[in-house]
């Protein structure tokens, strides 16, 4: 089975912005491959002018908030860092228990990297902190323009899930029949740059081992 | 050959009803009254539409009834599925060739099957085929669910949606078979998105959009339907009773949603100029005839909303946003006070913050004059004093005598010499005597306390004001109620000169309205002090100099009625002071011969 691996456009956000963009494409995400019975939830970002939807499962919602969560508590702890979420949809398959190998395998068929950039506002230079003339002014400027940049590439990305979910249907598995929600197992697994430049490319290949297929297509 | 037959079959179904989910889902994400018509519904399908709804694992709900009705389907699968969504103009006054004309699409989608069927495949791929078929058909209805809230139609129709309000345009849609291509210059102004097409056995599953980017070159804005029309019944006309209670508060109406009222409750009948009789050429356009008409036109008053009122056009931009709720403006306008008769107007996002919490009768105010001003009481800024008890006869007999007193400044009062000191001090003696008898005795006092003029205001916060008030301590004005140690037997003494001195002044002004009042003025400058004409005379100097000019321009001010009011009450003061200095000459004399 191929693993397709989509690799999201990088967000730039700031502390408070992190919660609405992940639900944003976190959902987006799981709306395009829970396959099971839904009953479409619109629901509207709080900061910017966007409306995406959700499964209305509330197992799915709970999910992702406890993530979302789990993510703020380590950018809080490694501010400043770009970050990724992975969002991974596998399979899984018995294997013969062994003395060092599990009884279930997961297999990979499809990886989201969610790739954030936390702005800390701390980093800003030192001649924007002391310039108190028209300081507030810029500052509403500046996070004006942030907002709308960051608005512009919330539905970049969403074009891109859109895309490559429509455009990447072959080697999802067959739907189970009867069920609703989640179709598929999937775990979110975070991945901060913290981990080594080749932390996100090392669990990737891990996966692509796993699978005996490498397919890497961004 | 039974297989084969029977996965067409199960693929045409698969397709026809792909069709009618796709036109489902675009219709009810851009058509406002199909969306409001599914969510009174409570969303979820009916019962007979339950098994139809858990197709491509979707649920959508009750199918709209153009399509449950059908006729918008095409009648094979092969036929393609073209929706065009259009603005359609809400000027009714158009014809239907120019209606249609001015109906520009925002969106088209089209879904259809393309290319020729590929080879028959045997039975066992042929299942296959129609589960690959079915579960892309599924992921490609996810896509387009999300993408119709993605595209710029979808913000105009959540506004539509979300208020009441009626705009210039209006989202309708077309559906058809065919439709004309768009010619060269109108293809420029779409973007087209084309999603992965679907294998079937009948071909390829195409399904697009032409969408217009931004809908920034259709002056979306709230329009204004109804022609202008008059209103005679506006709050402080002559018709109107002033005294009907106004509707209720602003969160009984603008809190509950909409209900057409067919008992029609009392507030909608009374014929408030915001929800009244027809007048014609009003630019609200407010009208109707009959309780229950005009019920119905209140709660569509926003469709007769000026768009040339700022407040209206500011509400229309944070329209533009998606951030705004018209509710607040099915409100009656907010409540005025104003002497102008002027038709009411909309306040804005705040209007219902500017509404009385209770209902109140209407009091229209009326001109403001000095003696009017210094009846109602101390505050005259106070717009609440318009609704102040009218005084009561003694009061305003003895507010008279106050008003008549050059009482416009404590610096009058302050330049009084001994002299007049003791003619002051009785005429104080019988101003407290009438006071006591008064109910309304503290705002009396603040008249007089102040000197009843409302230029200088009854309250003592004035700074110029406050500056005399330093000197209250050494000093004890005549006018002052409360300045009840002021000593009568120091001043009595002397009532005699005083008395023949006051009756003098007040001969020679006489002659003419304003000399009188000149020689008013005259006479309490010149007269000493109460208490120490030394100090007296030290200060008086002092601040004559400061506030002869105040206290010029404040009898400038003053009309030559209010002038000759004051000499009257000036003439009956004398009238009393004399008959007092006669009494008190008697009861000496009497006491002596005694």
């Amino acid at each position: 089975m191929n693993c397709e691996v989509c690799e999201l456009k990088e967000v730039e956000v700031e502390h408070y912005e992190i919660r609405e963009v992940l639900r944003c494409i976190l959902h987006t995400i799981l709306f395009h491959r829970a396959l099971g019975l839904v009953r479409p939830k619109d629901v509207d970002c709080e900061l910017f002018e966007i409306t995406y939807v959700q499964c209305g499962d509330p197992e799915i919602e709970k999910k992702i908030e406890d993530k979302i969560d789990e993510f703020i508590n380590k950018v809080d702890k490694h501010p400043n860092r770009r970050s990724q979420i992975c969002l991974s949809f596998y399979d899984t398959k018995n294997k013969q228990p062994s003395w060092f190998i599990s009884k279930v395998e997961r297999l990979y068929w499809e990886t989201w990297c969610i790739n954030l950039h936390v702005l800390n506002p701390k980093s800003l230079p030192k001649s924007h902190q002391n310039k108190v003339i028209d300081a507030g002014a810029c500052a509403f400027e500046e996070t004006e323009s942030h907002r709308a940049a960051l608005e512009s590439s919330l539905r970049e990305v969403l074009f891109q899930i859109i895309k490559f979910a429509n455009e990447k249907k072959d080697h999802l598995p067959p739907i189970p029949s009867n069920k609703e929600g989640a179709s598929f197992p999937y775990e979110i697994t975070i991945v901060s740059s913290s981990e080594s430049s080749f932390g996100w490319h090392a669990d990737v290949f891990k996966r692509m081992l796993q699978t005996g297929h490498p397919t890497m297509i961004g | 050959m039974a297989l084969q037959t029977e996965s067409n079959r199960t693929t045409e179904q698969i397709i026809s009803q792909f069709l009618a989910k796709t036109l489902h889902a675009i219709l009810a994400a851009r058509i406002p009254h199909l969306h409001a018509a599914a969510a009174r519904g409570g969303g979820a399908a009916a019962p007979r539409h339950r098994r139809r709804d858990r197709w491509f694992h979707l649920a959508l709900g009750d199918p709209p009834p153009p399509i449950e009705h059908g006729g918008l389907l095409p009648h094979g699968v092969l036929e393609p599925l073209v929706v065009d969504i259009v603005l359609s103009p809400r000027d009714a006054s158009a014809s239907a060739a120019a209606a249609a004309a001015a109906e520009p699409v925002v969106e088209r989608w089209t879904a259809q099957c393309e290319s020729p069927p590929p080879a028959p495949a045997d039975a066992a791929s042929s299942s296959f085929v129609v589960r690959r078929t079915y579960k892309k058909s599924i992921i490609l209805l996810r896509s387009l669910y999300s993408l119709l809230r993605l595209l710029p139609a979808y913000r105009f129709f959540r506004m539509m949606c979300a208020s009441h309000q009626s705009y210039n345009y209006d989202l309708s849609y077309r559906v058809s078979s065919f439709a004309a291509p768009f010619s060269r210059e109108e293809e420029k102004g779409f973007a087209l998105h084309s999603f992965a097409p679907v294998e079937t056995q009948f071909g390829n599953l195409l399904v697009s959009v032409q969408y217009r980017p931004t809908l920034a070159d259709f002056n979306l804005e709230v329009s204004s339907l109804s022609p202008p029309m008059l209103i005679a019944d506006y709050v402080g006309s002559p018709a109107t009773d002033p005294m009907r209670a106004f509707p209720a508060s602003p969160a009984e109406r603008g809190g509950a949603p909409p209900r057409p009222s067919t008992s029609a409750p009392p507030l909608f009948q009374r014929p408030h100029s915001w929800t009244s009789a027809p007048i014609p050429h009003h630019p609200l356009g407010i009208g109707g005839a009959s309780p229950i008409p005009v019920a119905d036109q209140r709660l569509s008053l926003p469709e007769s909303y000026d768009p040339r009122l700022p407040s209206q056009q500011a509400a229309a931009s944070a329209l533009r946003k998606g951030g705004f709720s018209f509710d607040e403006f099915k409100l009656s306008p907010p409540f005025s006070s104003s002497t102008t008769p002027s038709p009411p107007t909309f306040g804005g996002a705040n209007m219902q913050f500017r509404l009385p919490s209770e209902t109140a009768p209407v009091s229209i105010p009326q001109a403001a004059s000095w003696k009017s001003q210094a009846l109602r009481g101390p505050n005259l800024s106070d717009p609440t004093r318009n609704f102040l008890p009218p005084p009561s006869p003694r009061s305003t007999r003895a507010d008279h005598s106050a008003q008549e007193y050059p009482s416009g400044s404590r610096s009058f009062r302050k330049s009084e010499g001994l002299k007049t000191a003791d003619l002051f001090s009785n005429l104080y003696a019988v101003q407290k005597g009438l006071k006591e008898s008064r109910d309304d005795s503290g705002r009396f006092s603040g008249v007089f306390s102040s000197g009843g003029s409302p230029r200088f205001g009854f309250s003592r916060s004035s700074s110029r004001l406050s500056i005399q008030d330093d000197d209250d301590a050494d000093y004890s004005y005549p006018f002052a109620v409360d300045d009840v140690d002021i000593s009568d037997s120091q001043t009595r003494s002397n009532d005699g000169k005083e008395t023949s001195e006051y009756s003098q002044a007040y001969a020679s002004s006489h002659r003419s309205q304003d000399a009188a009042v000149g020689v008013l003025v005259h006479m309490l400058r010149t007269a000493p002090p109460l208490r120490d004409q030394s100090y007296s005379s030290q200060s008086s100097k002092s601040e004559l100099n400061g506030d002869s000019g105040v206290t010029s321009s404040f009898f400038m001010s003053r009309k030559t009625s209010d002038a000759l009011e004051e000499l009257q009450t000036y003439k009956e003061m004398k009238e009393i002071l004399l008959s007092q200095s006669r009494g008190q000459l008697e009861d000496p004399l009497k006491q002596r011969t005694e």
